[in-house]
This record gives C-alpha cells, sequence and structure tokens, in this order.
C-alpha cells in the first residue's frame, strides 16, 4: 500500500500550478465577468498544449494513459485558483464517458470524431445530468452529452436550445440546455445508459470535491495573508488567537478532506460505477471544507470581506454554487447512510481497501 | 416574575396594529416588509414619506419624552411598538438612527439650543442621520481612530479632515454624527470630539461601497475641511470617547424584538418553500428547521429577561451575549434557507445581479457577524467584561 503520489505526479502539479497562478488571477477572473464568451481561450491553448485533454484518454484512443489518481492533484490547483473555465470537467467528467461508450462498443460515428476532436483541441464537450439543472459554460461547448431517462445521447450543438440562467457566482455561465431526443444522436440506452450516467455522477462529484479542496486552500492563503498585513490594537490581527483558530479550524478540515479525496479518485479509477461511498465521503468532506472555509475566511477579512471589491468572494460563491453540483450535502450523505445500513455492509478495516470493499472489482 | 402583558399594554398593542393596519396601504403598500437588512437600498424616497406618516400619527421617536414630541413609551410599550411594526411588515426605518442613537445622546448630553435645532427634524421624520465611528484603520479598534478635528479661531467653526468607513447609508442622509481627534498629541480614547455635522457641503464626499450582494447601503466618507459650528459639538472637547460610549448604551436592545419578528417571517417563509419542494421530508432538514424554532424562542426569551432588568442602561451579561447569539443564529438560518432551496440556491433572477430574498438573507447575514463587533470581539468582551478574565494583551506597535 501506498497512499502519496509520485515525484512525477507531484513535479507535474507544480508545473501546472505555477502556470494557473500566473494565468489565472483575480483580476483575470473579473475581466471575465464582463467578457462576452466569458472564458479565456489562450489559456486554454495553453492547457491543451501541456496535455490535459489527452491525459485521462487511453494510449490505444490516442491519449497518455494517465489514471484519475495523476489528475486529481491538478483539479484542486484549478480550484485553488478559482479557475472559471470547465477544465477539471472536461477531461475528468465529459471525455471519460467518451471514452467509456467507446470501450463498451456503444454509440456511432459521431463518439470516435468528437474524441479525436477532443484529443486535437479543436472541440469542447459539455455535459448534462439530471442532478443538476444546469450545464456551466453550456455557450462554448461544441457537443453535448445529455441524458434524458436512461438514455445517453451525443447532441451537436446546433441541434440544442440553450436558455441562459444567471449564477450567484458570476464567474459561472450558467444555461438549462433541451434537446429533442433523437434516436441519430443515441449512443447508450437501458441498463448501459443508466450505468453510464451512474460513473458520470461520481466522476462529476469527484470533480468538484477536488476543485472545492483547491478553493479552500486559496482562501486559507489569502486570509493568512490578509491577517498578517491587518493591524488593531496595535499588532496583527492574526495575533489574536481567535483569528488563528478560525482558519486552523478550516485547515484541519482541509487536511483530513484531501486523503478522502483521493482515495475516491483511486476509486472511481478503478471503477467509476463503484465508487458510490468513496466519492459520496469526499465530496461531503469537500464540501463541508469549503462552506467553512467561506465562512471563516470572509469573517477573518472582518467588514473588508463582504464587499465585492474583496477578492474572497470569488472563491466562496464558487464554493457555495460547487457545494451543490453534482449532489448536495444531503444527497452525498444520504448514499453514505444507504450504503452503510445495507444488509452485510462490509465495514471492518479489512475492508477499508482491500479485497470485499468497493475498490475491488476482481 | 410575571410573562404577560398588561391590559394597558395589550390595548396600546391594538392601538399600534390598526394604526399601521390602516396606513400602511394605498402609496404605502409597496413599502410592506422592504428595506430591511439586504433591502435598504430600496425604495429611499417612499420609506422617507413614510417617517413624515409614522410622524403624524406620532409614532416616531415613541421613547423620548413628551416635551420633544415623543410618547414617554414604556419599554413594555416601545417592545410592542417593535413586534407589531414588523409584524405588519412596516419597513426599514430611515429614521432609526436619529430616533435611537442621535436623540438619546442628545437628550442626555447635548445643550439646550442642540436639542432645539436637532430634535424636532428627527422626530417629524424630515431630518435622516448617520453614524459616523468606523474609519479604514479603526474598525474593531475604534479607539484607533485619526479623523481631525480643529477649531479655526477666524471662522469660529470646526474643520474636520480623514475618512469614516462602513457608514451605512450615508449617500440617503442629511446629517453624520462623527468621533474625531482634537488632540494632536492624544493617545486611543482621550483627546476626542463627537461633532454634528451636515453631509450636504463642499467638505464632504460619499462613495459608496458595493456589498459581496452587488447592492450598496454602506459608504466611505470622505472629510476634506467640513465645517461645523462651534455649537456642533457634543459634550465638552475631549468628551468625545464618553458621548459615543453612552450612546452605543442607549441601544439597550428594544429594536431586537422587532428583529426577531423579522426572523419569525424568515423562518415562516422558509418552513413555507419547504414544504412546498418536499425538503420537509428530510430528517436532517426538519433537526435545523426545529433547531432554529428552539433557538428564536429561546434568543425572545433572553430579551424579554434582558429588557426586564435595571433601568440604569448598563450592559449586563445577558446583553452581552446577544450579538453573539443573533448573528450566529441568523448565520445558520442562512445557510438552512439555501439548503431548503437545493439546486435552484444557485440561480439569480436576470438583470444586474438581482438577488432573491432568501439569497440576499444567505449572503447578508454573513455580514451579521461581523459588523457592530465581531463574533471574535464579542467573545474577548463576554470573556473579559462579563466573566473578568484578564485582557488580551495590546501591541506596542504605533
Amino acid at each position: 500500500m501506498n497512499f502519496t503520489f509520485t515525484q512525477d505526479q507531484l513535479d507535474f502539479q507544480e508545473a501546472i500550478a505555477s502556470m494557473l497562478k500566473s494565468e489565472v488571477t483575480a483580476d483575470t477572473i473579473r475581466a471575465r465577468w464582463s467578457a462576452e464568451a466569458g472564458l479565456d481561450d489562450a489559456f486554454l491553448a495553453q492547457a491543451h498544449e501541456l496535455g490535459l485533454n489527452s491525459m485521462l484518454v487511453p494510449e490505444a484512443l490516442g491519449g497518455l494513459g494517465l489514471q484519475a489518481t495523476d489528475f486529481i492533484l491538478l483539479a484542486e490547483a484549478c480550484g485553488e485558483v478559482a479557475l472559471p473555465e470547465p477544465v477539471v470537467e472536461s477531461v475528468m467528467v465529459s471525455t471519460p464517458l467518451l471514452v467509456d461508450i467507446l470501450d463498451q462498443g456503444l454509440g456511432n460515428a459521431d463518439v470516435q470524431r468528437v474524441i479525436d476532436a477532443v484529443l486535437a483541441g479543436e472541440a469542447r464537450v459539455a455535459v448534462g445530468h439530471s442532478i443538476n439543472p444546469c450545464i456551466n459554460y453550456a455557450d462554448s461547448a461544441d457537443w453535448f452529452l445529455l441524458a434524458d431517462g436512461n438514455s445517453v445521447y451525443l447532441v451537436p450543438r446546433d441541434a440544442v436550445t440553450l436558455d441562459a440562467k444567471k449564477s450567484v457566482d458570476p464567474s459561472r455561465r450558467l444555461f438549462t440546455v433541451s434537446f429533442n431526443p433523437d434516436s441519430q444522436f443515441l449512443v447508450a440506452d437501458g441498463d448501459a445508459g443508466a450505468s453510464l450516467q451512474r460513473a458520470t455522477l461520481n466522476r462529476g462529484a469527484l470533480a468538484t470535491a477536488a476543485q472545492l479542496v483547491g478553493l479552500s486552500k486559496g482562501m486559507i492563503a489569502q486570509s493568512v495573508q490578509y491577517s498578517s498585513d491587518r493591524e488593531q490594537f496595535g499588532k496583527a490581527i492574526g495575533a489574536n488567537q481567535a483569528v488563528k483558530h478560525l482558519l486552523a479550524d478550516v485547515a484541519v478540515q482541509l487536511e483530513y478532506a484531501k486523503p478522502v479525496t483521493y482515495r475516491a479518485a483511486y476509486t472511481v479509477g478503478v471503477s467509476p460505477t463503484r465508487a458510490d461511498f468513496a466519492v459520496s465521503h469526499a465530496k461531503s468532506a469537500a464540501a463541508r471544507t469549503a462552506l467553512m472555509a467561506s465562512r471563516n475566511c470572509i469573517q477573518v477579512h472582518g467588514a473588508m470581506g463582504y464587499t465585492w471589491e474583496c477578492d474572497v468572494q470569488i472563491w466562496a460563491k464558487r464554493a457555495w454554487a460547487l457545494a451543490r453540483e453534482w449532489g448536495d450535502e444531503g444527497f452525498h450523505n444520504n448514499r453514505i447512510h444507504e450504503w452503510l445500513l445495507r444488509k452485510n455492509a462490509l465495514l471492518g478495516p479489512e475492508f477499508t481497501f482491500g479485497r470485499g470493499s468497493l475498490t475491488d472489482v476482481a | 416574575m410575571k410573562l404577560s402583558f398588561t391590559a394597558a399594554d395589550e390595548q396600546f398593542r391594538e392601538e399600534v396594529a390598526d394604526w399601521l393596519n390602516d396606513n400602511l396601504q394605498g402609496e404605502f403598500a409597496k413599502v410592506r416588509y422592504r428595506g430591511g437588512p439586504g433591502d435598504e437600498h430600496h425604495f429611499v424616497d417612499e420609506r422617507k414619506a413614510w417617517e413624515r406618516k409614522l410622524a403624524e400619527g406620532r409614532w416616531t421617536c415613541i421613547g423620548w419624552p413628551e416635551e420633544w414630541g415623543g410618547r414617554a413609551a414604556s419599554i413594555e410599550q416601545q417592545v410592542i411598538f417593535h413586534e407589531e411594526y414588523a409584524r405588519a411588515g412596516g419597513p426599514g426605518r430611515m429614521g432609526h438612527i436619529g430616533d435611537t442613537l442621535t436623540g438619546p445622546t442628545l437628550l442626555a448630553f447635548g445643550s439646550e439650543a442642540q436639542k432645539a435645532k436637532y430634535l424636532p427634524p428627527i422626530r417629524n421624520g424630515e431630518a435622516f442621520w448617520s453614524q459616523g465611528y468606523s474609519e479604514p484603520g479603526a474598525g474593531s479598534d475604534l479607539a484607533a481612530i485619526r479623523t481631525r478635528a480643529v477649531f479655526d479661531e477666524a471662522t469660529g467653526q470646526w474643520q474636520i479632515t480623514g475618512q469614516k468607513v462602513w457608514t451605512s447609508l450615508a449617500h440617503e442622509s442629511d446629517y453624520v454624527f462623527v468621533l474625531a481627534r482634537i488632540d494632536r498629541e492624544s493617545k486611543r480614547h482621550h483627546g476626542l470630539g463627537f461633532f454634528l455635522v451636515a453631509l450636504d457641503q463642499p467638505g464632504v464626499t460619499i462613495r459608496p461601497i458595493t456589498q459581496l450582494t452587488g447592492t450598496a447601503e454602506f459608504n466611505e466618507v470622505y472629510f476634506d475641511d467640513a465645517v461645523c459650528s462651534a455649537d456642533d459639538i457634543v459634550g465638552a472637547p475631549g468628551d468625545g470617547w464618553k458621548v459615543a460610549m453612552g450612546l452605543l448604551g442607549f441601544e439597550r436592545g428594544v429594536s431586537t424584538l422587532g428583529q426577531q419578528m423579522l426572523f419569525q417571517t424568515e423562518l415562516d417563509e422558509i418552513v413555507r418553500i419547504a414544504k412546498g419542494n418536499g425538503a420537509s421530508r428530510d430528517p436532517d432538514i426538519r433537526q435545523r428547521i426545529a433547531e432554529a424554532h428552539i433557538g428564536l424562542r429561546t434568543m425572545r426569551y433572553n430579551s424579554m429577561r434582558m429588557l426586564s432588568g435595571g433601568e440604569d442602561g448598563s450592559l449586563s451579561r445577558e446583553a452581552m451575549i446577544y450579538k453573539l447569539y443573533w448573528s450566529s443564529w441568523h448565520r445558520n438560518l442562512g445557510k438552512l434557507a439555501m439548503d431548503v432551496l437545493g439546486p435552484e440556491a444557485e440561480l439569480v433572477e436576470e438583470g444586474p445581479y438581482e438577488l432573491n430574498k432568501l439569497q440576499s438573507l444567505f449572503l447578508f447575514t454573513r455580514a451579521d457577524t461581523i459588523y457592530g463587533g465581531t463574533n471574535q470581539i464579542q467573545r474577548n468582551l463576554i470573556a473579559e467584561r462579563a466573566l473578568g478574565m484578564p485582557k488580551e494583551p495590546r501591541g506596542s506597535a504605533k
């Protein structure tokens, strides 16, 4: 057993994180709020150059053949800078769904074509799921993977209707997406479709969990900085235990949310349809951490914290939105309850990772 | 202990309720339930007109002595007024600061000339006030204020220079009371003055601050040789801190009962939505609704207890815990509201940034635990003043 990341994984994270920190700043995020398309094409091109789009695609299909555990730290890094574009969702949710469809011998000629276009950095694919009322950045997607009942459809942009919705988080560009479930777009139905949707839900929840972990990290860093700079009563406010403890409480939650999220990434990589428990645990822990981080970090910033000008709102509002996307705390806690209270639930220490646990597909 | 109101009080309640019901009609129907926290930027002109309407009915400044147009209302009657006002959906009071802060301060510390000049317009709903305490460098640490007031012998006026911040509704007000440093060499709470300053003058610049709700209730107020007359200092030069702290003591929490009625309205709305969208079937949500209800009841009982106490205006232990308690309760209510709404919690109306009532509640409750003394400062006050624990050391810098 080895619950750590390899040096290669850590190095890759560092490279991506430093690129993100220089390209995605509070100022460039605010600039997106008033821009027509609301996305940074140059940044997306750079992310593609670095290989993000092909990371989780098997080598046989022309990708790098890496696993969710290879990407999870990068997803976290995207959250840490509050990246608005749905890069994590694209790499971790929509592309793997296309791969699943091909793997299972489902779909039509479009699927291969779309994967090739994604690998070439020429197409963006968005995923719809009944648990989310809206799709983020749907206006910049070329293709949509949409669900209707158990069925899954691959629909081109010109065959869907988008209706813009506004989010509390000004960085998010939400749309409800409607389409005519025509058989020419059908890629899977029945049990196969349901299974694809289940895996997609788990990947989506994991993608948000990782970003929530990163968002929490980002908020703590800003708050540590602010509480070190801001003085009252002749000393930095961070010198007061009352202020320290606000951030220490978040740090504890954060460190405990990380291994849970990494474990979920492992499980999703091995068996996305059997990862309910691990993913729900991760989403629940990460959401709780990020909501606490939002609350405490605004508090640490005092009156500045609830102004529009203060950048914490960018992170806090994202956390509030992502905490609900791909299942809110209630949904995921209920999945944990169901799993725990099953007949013959395998709960002993011997089942933490090994045989008989959900990670064991043999 | 007597947990009921007298027959005379109940009759007063009926009088208040009838008057409000008769008058929150016609042109004032639209201000019902508007202008509260997070909504203070709406219907400003209508709410100012409403203050004049209240004044006609003798419902402004009811705690003031009759000599100055008040009713000399008892604590019980003031509680009843606030409860009925909130129940009727009376709009957020534009005259709140004049009524509850400026007025009582002048009555206690002001000269006869100041009372004659400033009290009638407040009482008649014609002059609106704001509060100039906090500064960029003086938030939790109020005694660190740097705004300066200099007496100009030539003109016989005070000249004020500096910056105040988080000044609620300054952009809709006529006056601000300003705590400023008279003696350049003075430290902390010594050498301060308490000034009454007109906002409509060349030396005053007001800039609204946008909150994370996208709305702007409070402001930065810049004073650049702003003036007020020699008669516009309350108390003696150097007594500013005493006056300012006395002012805070007048907020005995009478309006807290009205605030709790607003909380009740919010909780009722949340329960209504939960029943409608099925969230009320979720055991976790049910539990939290019950906790919210219990918390609000507890708050109400404690306020009653607090108001039943001595008349000297000093803060008792039960008053010290109030801010911490309600702000934490209200913050949790905001979170509950979002969880009851589910995925819809994220969606806002089309338009610039139009939050619905519950979203506004959620975001605005983030400020509740900060303004008027953060929860951390409140805990220090409870520990140091109520429990008598050793004081946290101050820094030596500056």
